[in-house]
This record gives C-alpha cells, structure tokens and sequence, in this order.
C-alpha cells in the first residue's frame, strides 16, 4: 500500500529529521563553524556549505552537515565498502513485506478456486494473520504488531472508501437513499442504545463477572462502537455472495453512511465517560444531537465542496493528462483529511465527494486516466483490505490486551444479533408502507444477517482510554471475537443461507441498448405523469435536478468535448460499435491486414492467425491457393489495380503502429497515432453496420410489396448461393470472412442519379446496402458520363507512383512502410480483448463528431439505392409505399463470407491467389479504366477522406 | 400530506367509490386527482389537450406530447377502443392514471405478469401511434429521437443512428439469425416484452399516489 509506506517513510522522514535537528542544535551551540567540517571526507570548499549549514537550521541543509557530523566522522577510519543500513530502511522495508505477504496470500488463496468458493477472502485472512501473529509472537516473545487505529483511520480505511464511493452506483444509491438513511441513522441509534442498555441490564442482573467494572455510561459506549455496521466487512463479505443490487445498495450504504452517528455516539459516550457520569449536564445532551447534525451534514458538504473543487480542476488539465489520476486521489483524500481535521464525519466525506465529482471527472478525465484511477483504486482499497483483515488476526493473538469474560462475550454476540434484526423489521415495516417495491421477508433475514462488524468497531476500541474506562480490556476481547464471529461465521454462512433463501441474485445480464432507452423513457414518463397528477414526488425531483445539472452545473463543471460522452445511451451505442468494431477484427481485420497486405519478405504464414482465410480455404482443398509469395509473379491488369487500390488503402487504413515510439517525455504521452486508429476502427465499424444495415424509414408496411421485393432479391442472391458449399465447412462458416467486411461498399457515384435520389429521399427512402461483388457485378457500362468526372477527383493519382510502386506497391512501400501487417491489429482480437475494449473506447473522447462516416455512409446511400432501383424496378413501388429493414446483418457478413470462391471476390483476391482454375475474364480492360477511378475514388471516400465538394451530398443519417 | 375527509361530504361520493373498486386507487387518492382534474381542466367535466399546458414542468419534458396523447388514446382506458378521442372524462383520466399505480404489495407469478403487460402494454401504445399493433422503425425513431435529442446532449442525427442500432438489437434478439433477404417490419408487443424482459417494469413503472402535495393543487 503505497499511502502506508508513503506514511512510515513520512514518520522516519521526521525522525531523521528531528535526530538532525538535534544533532544540528549540538552543532550550532560551537562556536567555530567549521568544527564538524573539519573532518569531513569532502574537506575542500566547503566551508561556504557548512556556514550555510550554521547559518539555515533547515533539515534540508541540514543534511550535509549531519553526514559530515555524524556518520562520517563515526565511519572514516575505515573505508567500507558496503555497510548494513538496515536502520535506514526499516520502516519501509517492513511496510513493504507486509504488502507483499498480503499480495502473496491473496494469490495463494486464489491458487485453490474450490477454497475461494466456499471461505470468504476475508476469513482466509484473519486466519493467516492469527497465524502469522503467532509466529511473530513464537520468534520474538512479544506481540510485535498491531492495527494501530491512527495507521488504520488515516491511511487503510480511505482506500476502501475511495474505492467504494467513486464506484458507487450512484443512480442505485440515490434511489434507496431514503432506506439507507433509515436504516443508517436510525438503525445505528436503535442498536447502539438498545445494545448498550441490555448489557448493561445482563451487567446489573449479574451475569456478568464482577471485574467487568463498567457503568451504564460505559456500556453505551460500547454499545455505540460495536452496534455500527462495518463498510470493509460488509464489501468483502457481500463481494462474493452477489445478492441483488438494491438489497446490496442498502446493507452497503447503510454501512458507509452510519459513519456520521458512530462517530457522534462514540465521541459523545467517550467525553461522558471521560467527564464522569455525574458532571454530565441536560446541556451536553443538547450538544450531542446538534453534534450530530453538525457531524453529518458538516461531512457531506465538506465532500461536495471538494467534488465540485476536483471537477473543476480536471476541466483544466488537458495539457497534462499524465497527472490527471492524481488529483483525483489528492483532491478525495484532501476531503478525507480536511473531515477529520474539523472531527466531521470523514467517511461521509469522502462518500460524497467521490459519489459526486465520478460523473464530471470521467467525462473530463481521458480513457486512459479513467483506466488508471479505476486500476489504482482498486488496487489500493484491495490492498488496503488485506491487511486490515491480517492485522486483525495478527492483533488478536496480542493477549495483554485481553480479558476475557464469557457473559459478556455471549450477550454481546447475542444481543447485537437479535436486536439487529428487531431493528431491520420493525424499520422494514415502515419503509414498506413508501417504498414502490417493498423489502420481502427474505431481504429482511439477508438485511439481519449481513449486518457484520469489522476493523472500525477494532479500531475504535483500541481507541479508548485505558484509565477512564476500566473496562477496556473486557471490551477489546469483547469486540474481536465479535469481529471474528460476524466475518467469519457469518461470513462463511451468507452465502449458503443466500443460496436455501433463493434471495433474488444481481443479474449478470448487462442491459441493452433498447433497456437504456427505456430506462430513459421511464424518467421521463413519470416525471410527467407526477407533473400531471400534480405530485412533487422522488421523480419530479429528480427531473428538476437533472435540469438543473444540464443547464448549470455541467456547463461550469464539464468541458465542451466532454459534454457527450457522459451521456449513457451514447455510451452503450459506443460500446456496442466498439463490440461490433472487435467482432469485424476477429472476423475479418487481422485477415486482411495480414493475407492482403503482407510483406513478400515475410517468413511465413505461420505468423498468421490460426483462423485465417488462407488457412480455411487450404484446409478445404478449395483449389485456391492464397500463397502470398505468388503475388510477386502474378502481373496482370489486376495488378494494377490492386496497385491504386493498395495506395488507397495504405494512405488511409490502418497505418502500422510505431511500436518502438520513443516516449521520452514523462509529460505526456503521445497519442495521436493510436487515437486515429481507433477512430477508424470506429469508422469502419460503422460503415459495416450500414453495409449489414438497411435502415428505411417506415410507414406502415405492405406486405405485398415486400414479398415481391424478396423475390427480386432472392432472384438475385441465389445464383451466388450455389457453390458456396465448395468452399466453406459447415463447421465454422462465420470465420471465413473475406475482403467484403473490409472494404465493404465498393461504389460508384454517379451525380445525375444521385441528385434524382436526393430528391427521392425526401420521401425517405434510405439505403441498401449492398456488397462489392453487386457493384461489380453489374454491367459497367452503365455508369453515364457523369461519373467521368468524378473519378477525376485529385485523389483517384496515387501520389507520385513510380512504376516500380505501380506495379508493386508493396516493394515500394517497404522503406516507408515497414509494417503494413499490422501486427497491432491482430491484438484486437478477443484473445485481449480488455485491451482492445480500451483501446477502441478511448477513441470516444476524441470523437466530437466523426463525420467521415457520415459521409461515408451519404455516399454510399445514394448509389446503393440507384443499384436498386436498377436491378428491380419493382422495389421502388416497394419502397416508395412502405420501407423495410433488412438484415443482410451478420448472414449478410456470413453469406459474404462464404462466397469466397465468387468471381468477384476472386477478382478482389486475384493477386493472392494463384488460382486452381483459370482466372475468369473479368472485365475488359476499357470497361476497368473506366471503373477503376470512380471506385477507387469511392473507396477512398469510404475509407476516410471527405469527399470533394464537387460531390452531391445527400443527407447524412447517421451523423456521429 | 394526505386529504383526508374530505370526500365523505362531497358530491362525487358515490361515483369515486365505484371508480375506487374500478380502479384500485384509495378513496383519498381519487379525491386529491378529482381536485387536480378539475384545476387542470378549469372546473370543466372533460379535460382537453390545451389544458395539459398548464402544467408548467412539462414544458422541458422531451416526450411530453407522447405523454399526453397517451391520455387521449383510446386503448389506454377502453378495452378494445381505438383511435384518440378530443376530450376525457376524470374517469379516463383516472384509469390512465391507473397504468402507474404500484402493484400490491403480494403477487404470484401470474398476477405479476399481468401487471407487467399491462404496464408494457401502455408503453407499447405510446410508441405504436397508428395502432397497427407493431412499431415500426419509423415510429420507434421517432420517439427515441424525441427522447435523447430534446433530454440529453446529444444530436438528432446522433439519435436517429442510436435508434437504429436499437432496432438493429431488437431484431437480432427476437428474430435472432436473419436471412440476408429477409427484412424486419416492426416491433410486435410480443417482441416488445422480449426485449424489455430484463427491465423490472412491474416496479420500475409506478408512481407514489401517496404524498399528494396541497401546495401544487392550490397554485
């Protein structure tokens, strides 16, 4: 844990410190200066040091003179050459030990899955920390260490709540937060009086042993201390057990927000007890419940005040992303330390602030800050737990601190039992009465029984003052094993009880697309619904919250870019490009990348995935042969087109990655290239789902034009059908993917059809998406004199091709393009996909508006659309009564697939293949100068260049 | 705070204890949205679409015309009705109204899946505005559009491509592999409750008829 270590090197910083400032104040006193420099190993000019020394009683400066005083002079009648500083390291060396004992016990646990199954983690811990407590005990006779609550409240406990707060599902929380009140403020109270009362009713029935010297005011305390629900306890317990979220929300929340009333209850019983019951005034009683609120709304507003502090400064840290994460912990901490400095309620604090400041900060913050906070939160609060639990068991075996007496230990056990769950009833019973979907009886049994106690209540025990209350011994006994019952017993025990109860489980089920924006829906509709009735209930608040977060707060506290991204549903659209983005590089991507765009000085194909076309097809015996060496011998018109093709292609798709980056700059990290890339994998993914994607406005539909309209289609799709059983196994059709997926909508622009379609589209007809083999298919000659023109655009001309890259562009390319093979790309693959996801997500940042595949898909619209028209006249009365959607989707993808031995999609591969059967004459080489540029320059326009302004634009329905 | 009392002097005492054992609302329930039906449509016996203009926190409701032809639907309050009337009587309003009130607080499975059809069932109507017992595509844009564009910060084109992608999941979950060739018409309400199955509706779509605010009735 890097905060404790950072604390133990602060504490051994100071110690050295305070050494030096002793050891300087002997010096100072001398009246020569230059005394303890006389014998320094650095005797020349220093005495200007030295005097500085004298002169500046500064640590810092201090230093050189202590070196020179102290250990120099001790150590300069001998050279060492090296010597034992184990003095110096200690206290971090320990601190880091420790962690690694913890980290390795976590990963010994987890070696074993059917323990991990069965035993909480934190159960294992204890144990081990009982065990390694009485090693230590066994090797140096004396209990070595301790939880000490200041090492435990300042630097184990805010991780957890960090963690726990910032990951808050706030939505969730804020919902139930009126039952986590209850249960919080309330429940605590009913628990701590009840419990503090009944044992001290057993005390006065003399149950209890008479050492136990405690009175009423003493047993409040305790009652105060050991009746709160423990956020660590309750998190590593219900980690595991995955009851359903609102049952977990409350037991956790309930946990994390009764902080505020053990807080109050215990400083107000400790200052009482420490006063003596008899100085007690009505007055102080006052105190106490305003201390109350004062603690509570104190904590939560210190928490907003430093939530609203931190989105505002990562609004402003775009030039220095690297530190970003930092101020996130710094800023939450800050909020932490500044609680308890004023003795607020520092847990609350911190809750609110990381609940509050989440939604600003993600969407200020970049993907790979987010990424990180996520990563070292979880690290630091998974850290932190381990060794709360270990020294928990390390502490018990300290048995000095013991005293134990058997009817306390059992009433206590009994009492904070039963009392919970009279308490969890009884408040059910009336939450039951608001809440719209009420706490059945098994929520209760699961509330009652997750009820555990943990590290605070340890904590806080060891806290007390020995001399004022006797009975501290009694109660830290008292208060382990109550710890070690409830996390252990219980603890082992939830998750089998969850099971026979068949409490409701969180459902795995992540919600879709449609469930979002119902989700959304819903807000709204009953926010209205409420407005109409004439209620000012939860819904209408929060409506006008939210129109007040719009219109105010995150415009102070958001910055303009970021403004988009925080919104759910366009997240989950993200999300779900992304998936289909990975999906079509699983599928597709790498295959292309590394079968189309190879290096002739590659090896071998073994470098290539398993799944890879060439592999498919090779295995099938198709008789096509995608032996990438033959590219070099095969010349042909092909070639040449392939030529342009790939300059198109190598210009604007995936540029290899520069692995090898110099990133010298601790700065910044350049991103530039990385984030282009995802931005493609965006774009891409966008043009296939269009290409999948028939999208048409609807009225109502006729089902008579659509039957028709299949049968045009059919007509047209069969023949292609036919000799797809040559090629592809029955096995695994769907990772045979060829060209199509990637380039996919091979079209040809055509202005004077595309105006008419313009006009067209008004009445809504949209887009057919159609593959490369259609276009291809059809007769060229079609296309009017119109496209001429286009094709004339600026980027139809490679760049300056010498006839050596004409011909070969990849020889040509292999200077400046060292890996067009991207060997990244095959890193998308769900073999990482983790890494992908993130990968592709951190482009959503960037993306203010992509409008390449918008106009990607403009393009491709219009044409698409004349193909239609053209190879069935019918589907235009089709489409102009009612519009349908299609879903060539995935099959689509898969019948592409597998039509890898169509001529056309031979004619894409030619160069690679050399082929079993002969070549079929494609097309005559007038007919292929007169498509090639219009293609190409659509390509390109696919690919990722705006198009010309010459270009007609239609309207562009998908505008990202 | 609860009106109570007050409905055992009035007029309507009769007719809200039928409408209470129609309905399922409370007495008091039925009493504080009589008063608020009357103040909406100005002590007239029917309300119109004009008179939902008084309500002033609807205005920045993105789907607030849905909403309010909702009320106007006649499958919303009439078994087997169709089309959309100009004016409701309270008795409609109520049993609008009704579509929201929270489940009892026991069900078995089966009444629990009647309230969730119900509910789903409301929704459905107010996406399928021609009633031709499927949404289709153009008609579910339009109301996601409505809801994201005019609610959250993003575009409508941005919306619209959200709404296909929707509609693209919807058809990939009822329908699951498609033919190339073959097209998908629209959400059915079969569909409808497939895809919404993981949405807890039966709790989700409720409103507390408890706390009636006098405050809002007096304004």
């Amino acid at each position: 844990m890097l905060s404790c270590a950072a604390y133990l090197l602060v504490t051994a910083a100071t110690e050295t410190l305070s050494d030096l400032y002793v050891a300087e104040a002997s010096v100072i006193p001398e009246p020569a200066y230059g005394l303890s420099s006389v014998s320094t190993p650095i005797p020349i000019g220093d005495p200007a040091n030295t005097g500085a020394t004298a002169v500046l009683p500064d640590g810092k400066t201090a230093e050189p003179c202590d070196t020179g005083a102290g250990s120099h002079t001790a150590t300069m009648t001998e050279f060492e050459i090296v010597k034992w500083e184990w003095s110096y390291v200690q206290a971090p060396y320990l601190t880091v030990i420790w962690i690694m004992i913890a980290s390795f016990a976590k990963i010994l646990f987890h070696l074993s899955h059917s323990v991990t199954r069965v035993v909480p983690e934190s159960c294992l811990l204890i144990l081990l920390g009982l065990g390694l407590g009485g090693i230590v005990l066994a090797a140096t006779k004396k209990p070595e260490y301790q939880l000490h609550p200041e090492l435990f409240f300042l630097f184990l406990l805010p991780p957890i709540v960090l963690d726990s707060g910032y990951f808050m599902p706030s939505r969730l929380f804020f919902d139930n937060i009126g039952t986590i009140l209850m249960y919080a403020v309330i429940g605590t109270l009913w628990n701590s009086f009840s419990t503090g009362l009944c044992l001290w009713g057993v005390k006065g029935a003399g149950l209890m042993d008479c050492n136990v010297n405690a009175g009423l005011m003493d047993f409040l305390l305790f009652g105060s201390l050991i009746s709160a629900v423990d956020p660590v306890a309750v998190l590593a317990v219900f980690e595991e057990v995955h009851v359903n979220e609102t049952l977990f929300i409350i037991v956790f929340g309930e946990s994390l927000l009764n902080d505020a009333v053990t807080v109050v209850l215990y400083k107000v019983f400790n200052s009482f007890v420490e006063m003596g019951t008899d100085r007690v005034r009505p007055v102080d009683y006052v105190k106490g419940v305003a201390s109350f609120f004062v603690v509570s709304l104190g904590g939560t507003v210190i928490g907003l005040i430093f939530a609203f502090v931190l989105a505002l400064i990562t609004r402003f840290t775009k030039r220095v992303r690297i530190i970003e994460p930092l101020f996130v912990f710094l800023l939450v901490y800050l909020a932490y330390l500044t609680a308890e400095m004023v003795s607020l309620s520092s847990i609350l604090a911190m809750t609110f602030c990381g609940i509050c400041c989440k939604k600003y900060v993600e969407a200020n913050i970049s993907q790979k800050s987010r990424t990180t906070v996520k990563y070292t939160m979880k690290t630091l609060a998974s850290i932190a737990e381990t060794i709360i639990f270990i020294f928990l068991g390390i502490s018990a075996v300290d048995s000095s601190k013991w005293a134990w007496d058997t009817g306390l230990v059992l009433s206590t056990l009994f009492f904070i039992f039963v009392l919970r769950a009279i308490g969890v009833v009884f408040q059910t019973w009336v939450l039951n009465q608001f809440r719209l979907s009420p706490l059945d009886k098994i929520d209760q049994v699961v509330m009652s029984y997750g009820g555990l106690r943990g590290a605070v209540a340890f904590a806080l025990v060891i806290l007390l003052n020995e001399t004022k209350v006797k009975a501290k011994d009694y109660f830290v006994a008292t208060t382990i094993i109550v710890v070690f019952f409830t996390v252990i017993i219980q603890g082992l025990t939830i998750k089998p009880l969850v099971k026979w109860l068949k409490v409701k489980r969180s459902s795995q089920h992540k919600p879709t697309l449609n469930e979002e924006i119902h989700d959304r829906a819903f807000d709204h509709i009953l926010a209205a619904v409420e407005d109409i009735s004439g209620l000012h209930g939860y819904h209408h608040w929060r409506d006008k919250w939210e129109h007040f977060d719009k219109q105010y707060l995150s415009q102070v506290l958001m910055r303009k870019s970021a403004y988009r991204i925080k919104d759910d549903i366009w997240d989950m659209y993200q999300k779900l490009n992304v998936r289909d983005a990975i999906s079509f590089v699983d599928q597709g991507g790498h295959v292309l990348s590394s079968a189309k765009l190879v290096l002739p000085s590659m090896p071998s194909r073994t470098s290539f995935s398993e799944n890879s076309v060439t592999n498919l097809l090779r295995e099938n015996g198709s008789g096509v042969c995608l032996d990438l060496q033959v590219i070099d011998t095969v010349r042909s018109v092909r070639d040449r087109e392939d030529t342009v093709m790939h300059h198109v292609l190598t210009g604007n798709l995936y540029k290899p990655r520069r692995r090898y980056q110099a990133n010298y700059s601790r700065h910044f990290m350049s991103a530039g290239e990385q984030e282009r890339q995802d931005h493609e994998v965006f774009q891409r993914n966008m043009r296939r789902r269009l290409e999948s994607f028939k999208s048409t406005k609807h009225h109502s539909y006729q089902g008579k034009a659509k039957s028709r309209y299949k049968k045009e289609h059919h007509a047209q799709k069969k023949p292609k059908c036919t000799d797809v059983g040559e090629l592809v196994p029955n096995g695994k059709p769907r990772r045979n993917v060829s060209w199509q997926d990637t380039v996919p909508v091979v079209v040809t622009v055509d202005s004077e059809d595309d105006k008419s379609e313009t006009e067209k589209e008004d009445e809504g007809i949209t887009f057919v998406a159609r593959t490369a083999d259609e276009v291809l298919q059809e007769p060229l000659p079609v296309l009017p004199p119109g496209g001429q023109d286009v094709c004339h655009s600026p980027f139809t001309i490679p760049p300056s091709p010498t006839c050596a890259e004409r011909q070969l562009p990849w020889k040509g390319d292999q200077g400046s393009l060292p890996v067009c093979v991207s060997l990244e790309t095959t890193k998308i693959v769900p073999i990482d996909l983790q890494q992908a996801w993130n990968q592709s997500i951190s482009s959503l940042e960037s993306l203010a508006s992509p409008p390449v595949a918008a106009e990607s898909q403009s393009h491709c619209r219009a044409p698409l659309c004349r193909q239609e028209q053209r190879g069935s006249p019918s589907a235009r009365g089709a489409r102009g009564q009612g519009f349908l959607f299609q879903f060539p989707d995935w099959a689509a993808g898969q019948s592409g697939e597998e039509d890898s031995s169509q001529p056309v999609q031979q004619q894409e591969m030619q160069p690679l293949m050399s082929t079993g059967r002969a070549p079929k004459p494609v097309s005559p080489p007038s007919c292929v100068t007169g498509r090639w540029p219009p293609r190409i320059s659509l390509l390109k326009s696919l690919v990722s260049v705006p198009p010309s302004a010459s270009e007609p634009r239609s309207r562009k329905p998908t505008q990202l | 705070t609860v009106v109570m009392g007050a409905f055992h002097s009035g007029p309507h005492e009769q007719q809200f204890r039928q409408l209470a054992d129609k309905t399922g609302f409370s007495l008091e329930q039925i009493e504080t949205l009589h008063k608020r039906f009357k103040q909406l449509s100005q002590d007239e016996d029917t309300l119109q679409r004009e008179n939902f203009d008084n309500v002033p926190n609807l205005d920045c409701n993105p789907i607030k015309t849905q909403i309010i032809e909702a009320f106007f639907d006649k499958r919303n309050f009439e078994k087997g009705g169709a089309g959309t009337v100009q004016e409701i009587t309270f008795e409609q309003f109520l049993t609008v109204m009704g579509h929201f009130r929270p489940p009892e607080l026991r069900m078995n499975d089966e009444q629990r899946d009647k309230v969730r059809k119900e509910k789903l069932r409301f929704l459905f109507n107010m996406y399928d505005t021609d009633n031709d017992g499927t949404i289709t595509l153009e008609e579910y844009k339009h109301v996601v559009e409505e809801l994201l564009s005019r609610s959250g910060t993003l575009e409508k084109k941005t919306a619209s491509a959200i709404a296909d992608a929707a509609m693209l999941e919807v058809a990939s979950i009822t329908v699951g592999h498609m033919e190339p060739d073959e097209f998908y018409e629209g959400i059915t309400f079969d569909h409808f409750i497939k895809i919404l199955n993981g949405l807890e509706i039966e709790t989700r779509m409720n409103i507390h008829f408890l706390y009636v605010d006098t405050t809002t009735l007096c304004k």
